[in-house]
């Protein structure tokens, strides 16, 4: 019988997790290591799409960069993607090749705050300099050609890489306020932009929370009616990368593991990618301790606070969230919200801002997610209206009935 | 005169307090997990104490001892060799007429018994029903948080038990907007059973004192006794 079919039971009990096997056997990685040798060798026997003159070791000298920064960086990067270490000197050329696969990025409805996080920091890092070397073909925050000469670009770039490049999404898609957006002289709205590069690219990528979910600007009442890429984007193989801003490590690695296979990661049901997104923070949370020793910041600056106490109880969402800030932080390893001494706020799930980005804990915001208003503090308020209605029901029932009882005690005397 | 009626077997008081103080537990751990409003004074270092900890754990115990009492209960639902709830729960005209009785019964004051009260009722086998429904729901949205727990697919007990939990519960996050809603809807339920145990407590007692039956003895002996006239 089918049903009992061994292989059909192993597909049941198998369902999808985030679950990534980091160890799939010498014969899978054999086979992946000569796929992705082949697929590097001809990306080399192809020309960098645009800036031919720029050698990746002069920029990383221009940089200050030492190959032994460069090679920490390929350790990192390699041992993320979940690859066994045989794998690093792939990994290196990959980064060296990045500049054969074109990218347009564009902006829809967003704070650049992507881009910010990627190109303004005190020090460079590999992740950013990389981002630099990628042929980006269009960049609206960037790019130095303006107004009819970048729209110029941006056609030249869709008709010579037609279903090769990479398109970048930043910030979410206004549905609800199509005309927004609309901008040079030869005008799409905002939508149509989107999916017109979607149309014509290889992948789409959404950087950030409101390219993914819709983000902040999705926020209730939602005006512009934003929602992510991926609601308005179909028939593309997507990628989300969430957070706000979305962690530049998550971006190089879903790029180098497209440089790699010429496919995209592993995806969770978000399509955000496992290796990134497959834990949730609070997992790998360096106050986990805490948490379980019930050591809570009650206040900010008290004294749980100057001791790196949990900050669940000051409105921490990460065991609700999704993403590996706990383990790559911000700002090449330099630290991140929690370690800073303030809660996560779930930014890299969807409505982040609705239902999980206030200071407070769960149980005392008064947010609105859909459906009934408020959160634990209704349901609480509700619930206890619930419990007094059923005392006092069962306190008018009780004193009637006493009363009842008296009179057929009186009846029987009689 | 009185008839002394056997309405409970040692099982059957066994799952009742097992019911009634895992509820208990998991109302009080339940509160602190939410909302953790006592914290530890002493000053060992966090590796040495675990308040949440416990408290999850007790939580956790008690969840998993109401689930599997009531899957012995819904088995002798249909299977006791005492007496069988899901007779008492097809809505015949019989069963129909015996939840009205006894309901009016209720809402009169005791001013009408038209029924015979030395057998489970309809009332209180739709009454029970329903606390096993909202069991039913505290396991399907607990299970949900639980398992994000377990994102690597892994546990320590095999993989099967993470991907079944996926399987089982994954559809709960869609129907009620993800891990807040979820979040949301099993602390509401507490409330819901909160009320359940309230009224459970006054009717049994009511039902003592009214009825002039011992009806409150059943819990702790098994027996109740019946006027004959």
């Amino acid at each position: 019988m089918q049903f009992f079919d061994r292989e059909h039971l192993r597909s049941i009990f198998t369902k999808p997790t985030n679950y990534i096997n980091t160890n799939r056997g010498k014969e899978y990685y054999d086979n992946l290591y000569k796929k992705m040798e082949k697929r590097l060798n001809e990306l080399k026997a192809q020309q960098p799409v645009k800036e031919a003159e720029i050698k990746f070791q002069e920029l990383l000298e221009t940089w200050e960069l030492s190959r032994r920064d460069f090679l920490k960086w390929v350790s990192a990067t390699t041992a993320m993607l979940m690859l066994p270490p045989q794998f690093e000197p792939l990994v290196a050329q990959a980064a060296e090749v990045m500049n054969r696969v074109p990218i347009i990025w564009i902006n829809i409805q967003d704070c650049a705050g992507n881009t910010e996080a990627l190109l303004r920091s005190a020090s460079p890092t590999v992740d950013e300099l990389i981002l630099e070397y990628l042929s980006v073909e269009y960049q609206e925050v960037i790019m130095a050609a303006a107004g009819d000469q970048a729209e110029e670009n941006l056609h030249k770039a869709v008709k010579d890489f037609d279903g090769k490049y990479l398109l970048f999404v930043e910030g979410s898609i206004p549905v609800g306020m199509p005309e927004a957006f609309t901008i040079g002289r030869h005008p799409k709205t905002g939508v149509e932009h989107v999916k017109h590069l979607a149309e014509h690219a290889a992948a789409v990528i959404a950087v950030g929370a409101c390219a993914c979910f819709g983000g902040v600007p999705a926020a209730y009442p939602n005006p512009t009616g934003a929602v992510g890429v991926m609601d308005i984007v179909k028939g593309k193989p997507i990628v989300n990368i969430p957070a706000c801003p979305a962690n530049p490590a998550n971006i190089t690695g879903v790029v180098i593991h497209y440089i790699l296979t010429g496919e995209l990661p592993e995806l969770d049901s978000l399509l955000r990618p496992k290796f990134a997104f497959g834990y949730r923070i609070h997992d790998n949370c360096e106050r986990r301790a805490h948490f379980d020793a019930g050591e809570f910041v009650e206040e900010w600056g008290d004294e749980g606070a100057k001791n790196n106490f949990c900050l669940y109880k000051m409105g921490c969402k990460g065991p609700f969230t999704f993403n590996n800030c706990s383990i790559v932080r911000y700002n090449e390893g330099t630290n991140w919200p929690i370690g800073v001494g303030r809660g996560c706020i779930g930014c890299s799930e969807p409505d982040f801002w609705d239902k999980y980005a206030t200071e407070r804990p769960l149980a005392d915001s008064d947010i609105q997610p859909p459906g009934l208003h408020g959160v634990e503090a209704t349901v609480d308020e509700v619930g206890l209206g619930i419990l007094t209605a059923t005392a006092i029901g069962i306190g008018v029932h009780a004193v009637a009935s006493a009363i009842a009882g008296k009179k057929d005690e009186t009846k029987e005397e009689q | 005169m009185y008839q002394k009626v056997k309405r409970m077997t040692k099982t059957m008081r066994i799952f009742h307090w097992i019911n009634a103080f895992s509820i208990l537990a998991a109302v009080i751990t339940g509160f602190y997990i939410g909302h953790p409003y006592y914290q530890t004074l002493i000053s060992e270092p966090a590796a040495y104490k675990y308040v949440m900890a416990y408290n999850r754990l007790i939580h956790f115990f008690a969840a998993l001892l109401l689930d599997v009492v009531s899957i012995a209960i819904f088995y002798l639902y249909f299977a006791s060799r005492f007496e069988k709830p899901i007779k008492k729960l097809i809505p015949n005209r019989q069963n129909i007429k015996e939840f009205w009785e006894v309901f009016l019964n209720l809402i009169t004051l005791n001013r009408r018994k038209n029924f015979d009260s030395s057998h489970l009722d309809s009332f209180n086998a739709v009454y029970f029903t329903i606390l096993h429904l909202l069991l039913v729901w505290m396991l399907l949205t607990g299970f949900y948080m639980y398992v994000q727990g377990l994102e690597s697919g892994l546990s320590a007990i095999g993989s099967w038990w993470p991907a079944l939990l996926h399987l089982a519960t994954d559809w709960v996050g869609w129907l009620l907007g993800g891990h807040a809603g979820v979040r949301w809807w099993h602390h509401f339920t507490m409330w819901i059973i909160l009320a359940w145990v309230a009224f459970h407590i006054y009717y049994q007692v009511w039902r003592t004192i009214f009825w002039k039956e011992g009806d409150i003895a059943i819990v702790f002996g098994g027996y109740k006794f019946k006027k004959v006239k």
